[in-house]
């Protein structure tokens, strides 16, 4: 019954949201064109690439079995954040366009990247703790290669690149939802597939492994979605922080259960909700200027994160 | 139905435990038993296929582990390992109900026929109630409970569990063992479990397996496996030291523990049985000797605020009146955080003055006494205890056995003492023990080596080096109390000098002509020295008053009341070197140096000047 009742409210505010995101914004009455050309593909967006973010943050912490592992803070969106400006500015300085195709390659190249380094790191490390810092320190390194490229960048696009780098939804069109939508669509339906083997995993590798879990296979397949995903994000959005640890995290509360059944459809909404809302606010608070969208997710998921530690550390003393 | 065979296990590519061949049977349970660290883990990490075997295979069911898929495996083989798991939001139900894994479909699913199959492992494990609630909030017993119909969920042949009493207190051990005995014969599972409980491996198994020093020591029902010698070699002290004692006949022999120790061991055990309420099965503890001892411990219970806990005296190979009593410690919770330490029956009491201890205390050396404080003070920083201990070491039987030792001489009066500046005893069966010096004394002629220092035990060498002595470059070895046979095998090696460094209660002797010091062959010490004092013009008085003293110590304080000391070590020392040439007969310029731990350097014969005079200016 909660569950029905939690799906459905999740639901609502998505469905509220959506519509909110298409009437408010700096244009006080939008004619039929922006709503449909700018408005609409940019919600799709901001609500399918949230969606994975907090997929692939649902995805890392139970591979890690962290709760506060995410693709932002284990440093694979920064990864894949230098691997598209690297491609984007090698591409710009011969004059081609980059295509959504080559951005997701890119990006995914960076992500898996990234995630060999924190699987290396794993390996010698045993606490939680420090992997995350290892983590953090791997995406500031990945920051500061890409602002540097960015600086050096000759091309007049830099403004682009810049606020690309910075994280927004501005500047998604109906072509890229496609691409978006086919992806993310595609790595929800693998996950799903996967949730019996990821509750196994939730007991821990040994018990996994015990209970028919192929657990190579199930490692490899958890590293390539969780990297898919958040490459795909970083791709169209660039680095967008905190949506992988809190959503996951509020939606267990709201479901009182880690079921990855119900887990990760349930992620994948509440992902779309957070980053409506936080696109909502993005675009609206100092309209017509833009905010990024890390700072907005930062700003509502931060907390979050901190409320849960503490909230921890209570249960373990 | 499980089988091994030929099966190494190990970490990589070392196999740490080799030949490994199990056959256990549906409807039985076998144990594997054996120190920590011995390997019972990797075992059956290997079974269950965690770690890959170094070589080998394990059949399950008759197929070969490694050609079963993970899925086929897991409906043959459930497990239950060590460490806790944490599950984010599970309910007891729900972890229970993950055994039924490789059963559902492609989601995981339930099916109703599937709760069923939870509903039937919960209630088997008398743990229907425990369903519905968080699995992060029950105790430790009841996870241990779920975990294990999470495992009866997998409908298994094979059940494998690592240890799975460890955080258990008794009750729950026993009925977590009852459960899984059951189990045993309702659903004909066969069990592989290793147990740190000998007491409980005992009541459950069908089979025992010890794995020990790197292989399976034995296989065989309990009531052949346990047998108090067998338990002995299998658990007790590491006699990694023992490769002092091999010489070339190719005899070894075995090193125990001195009553000291044992004392420690049992107040070690007492104090970790009084702050968790949960007796430990076995006590280890680094002896001054640097040498690790581990030893079971018997009859341990809390009465009222206390705990007891006991050690079985072990000589190892030198049985002397002490061997294989049993020595006991209460220890109390104090206010104070310091350890107060008494003796109570069976412990001797110091009555006459010179001895370690002070009249009135309780014979309990001040060696043996630090080793208790810091094992209970240890015990108790390592469980957050921040109190003191009042311990008390009794020892049965020990007022009857003191009557064969030299305690009633001593002075010391209704037990026997606890003692040892070691903590370990060195076999000191004579002709073995003659041998090994002669041998040690033939190395060093063999290294080129024409000078020699002798010394009986562990004083002499502490003195040794307090007088820088050992910085001389000249090979010391303890002769034990076979000094005349260390003075031959000088000889026979042709040592060009040799000086004897020992304590007056030793060497005292030597004026008497007497040349093994063992106090159970000859104690005439004050007889001697009550003999040269009435050579000095003693009074009849004095003479008594040596007579009655308890040890060397006290006859030199006798002897300084009256102004004898001088003319008496003098006559001594005289008396010490005619013996001591006569043994050399002319081979070597033989000396003798004496010293007591409490006067320090008291004198050196004529030859022993001269000697060291010499080589301190080598």
């Amino acid at each position: 019954m909660r569950y029905v009742l939690a799906f459905l409210l999740l639901v609502g505010l998505l469905a509220l949201l959506a519509v909110l995101n298409l009437r408010v914004g700096s244009v006080r009455q939008p004619d039929g064109a922006i709503v449909w050309r700018l408005r609409a593909p940019r919600m799709l967006a901001a609500a399918v690439l949230g969606g994975g973010l907090s997929l692939s943050g649902f995805l890392l912490q139970t591979f890690f079995a962290n709760p506060i592992a995410g693709p932002f803070v284990l440093g694979i969106s920064s990864g894949a954040k230098l691997a598209v400006s690297l491609m984007m500015i090698f591409l710009l300085k011969r004059g081609l366009v980059s295509s959504s195709a080559a951005m997701i390659g890119a990006a995914f190249l960076g992500a898996m990247l990234s995630m060999g380094f924190i699987l290396l790191i794993s390996r010698r490390v045993r606490r939680m703790s420090l992997l995350v810092v290892c983590g953090v320190m791997l995406g500031y390194i990945c920051s500061a290669i890409t602002d540097f490229v960015v600086t050096f960048a000759e091309d007049s696009n830099i403004v682009n690149l810049h606020n690309w780098s910075m994280g927004s939804f501005s500047g998604i069109y109906w072509d890229s939802v496609g691409v978006i939508a086919l992806v993310t669509g595609a790595a929800l339906l693998l996950a799903f597939l996967l949730s019996k083997p990821i509750g196994a995993y939730q007991l821990g590798e040994v018990y996994a492994r015990s209970m028919g879990v192929d657990i190579r296979l199930f490692r490899a397949a958890l590293i390539l979605l969780s990297s898919l995903l958040s490459a795909c994000v970083t791709a169209f959005a660039g680095p967008v922080s905190f949506v992988g640890i809190a959503v996951p995290h509020l939606v267990k509360r709201l479901f009182g259960t880690a079921k990855p059944l119900l887990m990760i459809p349930a992620c994948f909404l509440g992902g779309g909700v957070f980053c409506l809302l936080s696109d909502l606010i993005a675009r609206t608070a100092f309209a017509p200027r833009e905010m990024s969208i890390s700072s907005v997710t930062a700003l509502l998921g931060a907390p979050v994160v901190i409320v849960m530690l503490a909230g921890r550390r209570r249960e373990r003393d | 139905m499980i089988k091994t065979e030929n099966l190494s296990v190990g970490y990589g590519t070392t196999p740490l435990i080799e030949d490994i061949c199990l056959h256990l049977k549906p409807g039985q349970i076998m144990t594997l038993i054996g120190p920590n660290g011995s390997g019972k883990s990797t075992i059956l990490k290997t079974v269950i296929g965690q770690l890959a075997p170094v070589c080998g295979t394990v059949f399950l069911d008759g197929r070969a582990m490694a050609e079963l898929s993970p899925l086929e495996a897991a409906q043959k083989l459930a497990v239950l390992m060590t460490g806790r798991i944490r599950p984010e939001l599970m309910t007891c139900w729900d972890v229970a109900a993950m055994g039924r894994c490789p059963y559902t479909g492609r989601l995981g699913i339930l099916s109703a026929w599937d709760r069923e199959k939870v509903r039937e492992a919960l209630s088997l494990v008398r743990g229907e109630e425990l369903a519905p609630l968080p699995f992060s909030e029950i105790s430790d017993g009841q996870r241990q409970r779920v975990m294990l119909a999470r495992a009866l969920c997998q409908e298994p042949s094979v059940l494998v569990l690592d240890e799975p009493t460890t955080f258990l207190d008794i009750r729950y051990k026993l009925e977590l063992l009852s459960v899984l005995k059951d189990m045993a014969q309702k659903r004909k599972l066969a069990v592989l479990l290793s147990l740190h409980e000998l007491e409980l491996a005992g009541k459950i198994s069908d089979c025992v397996v010890c794995v020990h020093n790197g292989k399976i020591e034995r296989i065989g029902p309990p009531e052949e496996i346990f047998t108090a010698d067998y338990i002995k070699k299998l658990f007790d002290i590491q006699t990694d030291d023992s490769e002092l004692f091999v010489f070339h006949g190719g005899k070894r022999l075995r090193c125990g523990y001195t009553t000291g120790t044992c004392a420690a061991l049992a107040a070690q055990g007492a104090a970790r049985l009084l702050l968790t309420g949960s007796a430990p099965v076995s006590a280890a503890l680094m002896t001054p000797k640097g040498i690790r001892v581990e030893a079971s411990l018997e009859d341990c219970r809390l009465e009222g605020g206390s705990a007891f806990c006991s050690v079985r005296k072990d000589g190892g190979d030198d049985v002397d009146a002490t061997h294989g009593l049993l020595i006991t410690a209460q220890v109390e919770e104090r206010d104070t955080p310091n350890v107060s330490i008494e003796g109570g029956a069976g412990v001797g009491r110091v009555t006459k003055p010179g001895l370690d201890q002070s009249v009135g205390e309780a014979a309990i050396n001040r060696v043996p006494r630090n080793m208790i404080e810091e094992e209970v003070l240890s015990v108790g920083d390592e469980l957050g205890y921040e109190g003191g201990f009042r311990v008390a070491i009794y020892v049965p039987g020990g007022e009857e056995a003191a009557k064969k030792t030299f305690n009633p001489q001593l002075g010391i009066e209704g037990g026997i003492s606890i003692l040892g500046t070691s903590g370990i005893v060195e076999p000191m069966s004579a002709q073995a023990l003659i041998d090994t010096i002669a041998l040690e004394i033939r190395q060093r002629a063999a290294q080129g080596h024409k000078r020699i220092i002798l010394t009986p035990g562990n004083y002499g060498l502490d003195f040794l080096r307090a007088q820088g002595m050992d910085r001389w470059g000249i090979p010391v070895v303890k002769c034990s109390n076979f000094i005349g046979d260390a003075l031959d095998a000088c000889a026979a090696e042709q040592f060009q000098g040799v000086l004897l460094v020992g304590h007056m209660g030793k060497l005292v002797k030597l004026a008497g002509g007497v040349m093994n010091t063992h106090s159970r062959l000859a104690d005439c010490r004050t007889e001697i020295f009550c003999a040269h004092a009435a050579l000095c013009g003693a009074a009849p008085e004095l003479c008594r008053a040596l007579m009655d003293c308890p040890t060397s110590d006290a006859c030199i304080a006798v002897l300084d009341r009256a102004g004898l000391r001088e003319a008496v070590l003098d006559s001594l020392l005289s008396a010490a070197q005619d013996h001591l040439n006569r043994r050399a007969s002319g081979a070597f310029p033989v000396g003798a140096a004496v010293f007591s731990n409490q006067y320090g350097l008291l004198g050196r014969t004529s030859q022993a000047k001269e000697l060291m005079d010499a080589w301190s200016t080598l």
